[in-house]
């Protein structure tokens, strides 16, 4: 804990001062004021006031209002969640219940998924009693795979609804070049399961342009990739290929590469080259699992309240009221 | 326009109120003992606002343009000593009117005997026992002497107990000419240093003359049943009343002012029962009737 949030438990003495109170009203006796008094017969001082339950009651609740606001301002986190199902929005609603009646949850709290489902529970499991158990049910994919298998502090057991496989990666690419190997080299491409498009000028989707004509290409033409033969930059090796590139206004120049390819070897090992250095990975889905519970640090000194605090002192306060005026009518 | 003591009691202004008292009373109640033939002149004073007109001399006014006051020489000096009990009792007030308690009508009775007075041309003083201590007016006559007093009276309140003994032996240096001692008091405290002191003067030969007063709720003991009472003067305990209990509060309180005014009787000090209730004038009449009127009535 960094905050002096804590150091709020040093003000419960105040506990002190409903029960003082209390204290005061038993001694207080209503007497008025008489010159003759001494010529009436004397009582016993009624030091002792009868304790009516309105009297016991509003001191419990007093106290409680006051620990219930020590604790709000401590900051005391009370784990207050049980079982509970994380449901991914839009899944098929037959095989939600499968996995839950599966799972034997069908009595736990559903919740929907939040983004980054992984960092929210990490946040938030200090919510969770002990022994309670988290679904998730998620569609395959929306969950991306962690560097580290993930870890908890309960046991999370991830389901993944079956997802239709992602359409093919579509790249745009632009080819100015007399010769035809070009376009038989992004044929063989696209052999390999993604789909090359090859337009004659680029727009705003192009991602390569090949420039193998002689002259300068025009000074409109962007793209993020080139490919250019000749010029010198910095050296890099990719799939067998010691290639250079220079970044220009108009996008990175690429050069050292087989011009134009002409075997199906340079053809691999390009196109090894040309998905390490520019084709983006695709995400690797976490696959369905089951988390045994781990002891970890707590995450619960970031200040999170539990929701329902303030109308816990709501309430308290309420109730105080209203025995108050109870008692003095 | 006064009519009645609850109107009196919100009339702030003591003079207003004096003047209306003793108009209702009329004149020659207290026989002065100078007035007559046998004063002298003496000398011219300067006119004081509060002289009586009969007073000036509208000769020498003619003369000299100013107003002057004859003085007369006196054969006798008669001091009024105005006694006033301040202790926390007289606070009691009256459960019949609203506004009105013991101290009001004891200084306003008092700030008509001193009205009285200076009207006849006699010197007055004023103590007041309250607090522990006992604060003394110096006798002196003329109307700058009845401004200090209805000053000196306006400005108590009741509050504290008695004052002992020791406190009380300044206060009995007015005994060196002869007085009429007015005392208002409640008379709870009765075997009290300040009854001593009266009872001293009554020794000394002065005229002592006490006015007990008790508002009728103290007298009948018709106080809100079911409520604890504590006494005003000290940490009393509590004391109870039930609705049985008011048979025991008259006869303690019948008790104790029998034993007052047999006290009074045995030490021939002029005792005057009142309540404040009461219109004033009548208290007023009753209390200042010479000791000898009251020997013929009885």
């Amino acid at each position: 804990m960094t905050s002096l949030q804590p150091w709020w438990w040093a003000a419960l003495p105040v506990l002190l001062l409903p029960l003082w109170w209390h204290r005061q009203k038993r001694q207080r006796t209503a007497a008025e004021l008489l010159a003759t008094a001494r010529f009436l017969p004397s009582s016993a001082p009624q030091q002792r006031r009868i304790w009516r339950w309105t009297d016991v009651l509003l001191l419990i609740v007093r106290l409680a209002l006051l620990v219930a606001l020590i604790a709000w301002l401590a900051v005391t986190v009370f784990p207050w969640r049980g079982n509970t199902v994380l449901v991914a929005a839009g899944l098929e609603p037959g095989w939600v219940e499968r996995e839950i009646a599966s799972a034997r949850m069908q009595d736990a709290d559903r919740i929907a998924l939040p983004p980054e489902v992984l960092g929210w529970l990490h946040h938030n499991e200090h919510t969770w009693r002990d022994g309670a158990r988290i679904l998730v049910l998620a569609r395959s994919g929306d969950v991306p795979m962690p560097a580290r298998p993930p870890r908890f502090e309960h046991g999370v057991t991830f389901r993944l609804a079956p997802a239709a496989p992602p359409p093919p990666r579509m790249h745009h690419v632009v080819v100015a070049a007399q010769d035809p190997r070009w376009q038989s080299l992004f044929a063989a491409f696209g052999a390999a399961g993604e789909r090359y498009e090859l337009a004659a000028a680029p727009t705003t989707q192009t991602e390569l342009i090949v420039w193998d004509r002689p002259g300068i290409p025009p000074a409109d033409w962007k793209a993020p990739h080139w490919w250019r033969t000749g010029g010198a930059g910095k050296r890099v090796s990719a799939g067998g290929l010691a290639l250079t590139y220079t970044d220009t206004p108009q996008g990175r120049i690429w050069a050292g590469m087989p011009w134009p390819p002409a075997s199906a070897a340079d053809a691999a090992a390009l196109h090894a080259a040309w998905h390490t250095l520019a084709v983006a990975p695709l995400p690797y889905p976490l696959p369905a699992l089951e988390t045994t519970p781990a002891h970890m640090a707590s995450a619960a000194a970031d200040g999170t309240r539990a929701p329902w605090w303030p109308w816990l002192l709501l309430g308290l306060f309420i109730l105080e009221r209203l025995l108050a005026h109870a008692r003095r009518t | 326009m006064l009519q009645t003591p609850a109107l009196l009691a919100h009339a702030a202004n003591l003079d207003l109120v004096i003047r209306h008292v003793l108009a209702g009373l009329g004149h020659g109640i207290h026989a002065g003992r100078e007035r007559g033939a046998g004063v002298e002149f003496s000398e011219y004073r300067a006119y004081a606002p509060g002289d009586e007109w009969r007073r000036v001399d509208w000769k020498l006014l003619a003369r000299a343009d100013r107003y002057y006051v004859r003085e007369a020489e006196r054969d006798s000096h008669v001091a009024a000593w105005l006694w006033l009990d301040a202790s926390a009792s007289m606070a009691e007030p009256s459960y019949q009117i609203k506004g009105l308690d013991k101290l009001w009508t004891a200084r306003t009775a008092l700030a008509c005997v001193a009205a009285i007075a200076q009207r006849q041309g006699d010197a007055f003083g004023l103590v007041v026992c309250g607090d522990g201590r006992a604060d003394v007016t110096p006798a002196a006559r003329g109307p700058r002497q009845l401004q200090r007093v209805l000053a000196a009276l306006a400005r108590t309140s009741a509050s504290g107990a008695l004052p002992d003994a020791a406190a009380l032996k300044a206060a009995l240096r007015i005994a060196a000419t002869p007085a009429v001692v007015f005392a208002a008091t409640d008379c709870l405290d009765w075997p009290s240093p300040m009854a001593e002191a009266l009872q001293r003067l009554r020794h000394l030969r002065h005229d002592v003359r006490v006015l007990a007063l008790r508002t009728q709720a103290e007298v009948d003991g018709s106080f809100p049943s079911g409520v604890a009472y504590r006494e005003r003067e000290g940490e009393g305990a509590l004391h109870r009343l039930l609705a049985t209990d008011r048979e025991t509060y008259r006869d303690n309180a019948f008790a104790h002012f029998s034993g007052v005014a047999a006290h009074c009787r045995q030490h021939d000090i002029v005792l005057t029962e009142a309540r404040i209730e009461q219109p004033l004038e009548a208290v007023l009449r009753s209390w200042l009737r010479p000791p000898s009127a009251r020997g013929a009535r009885r």
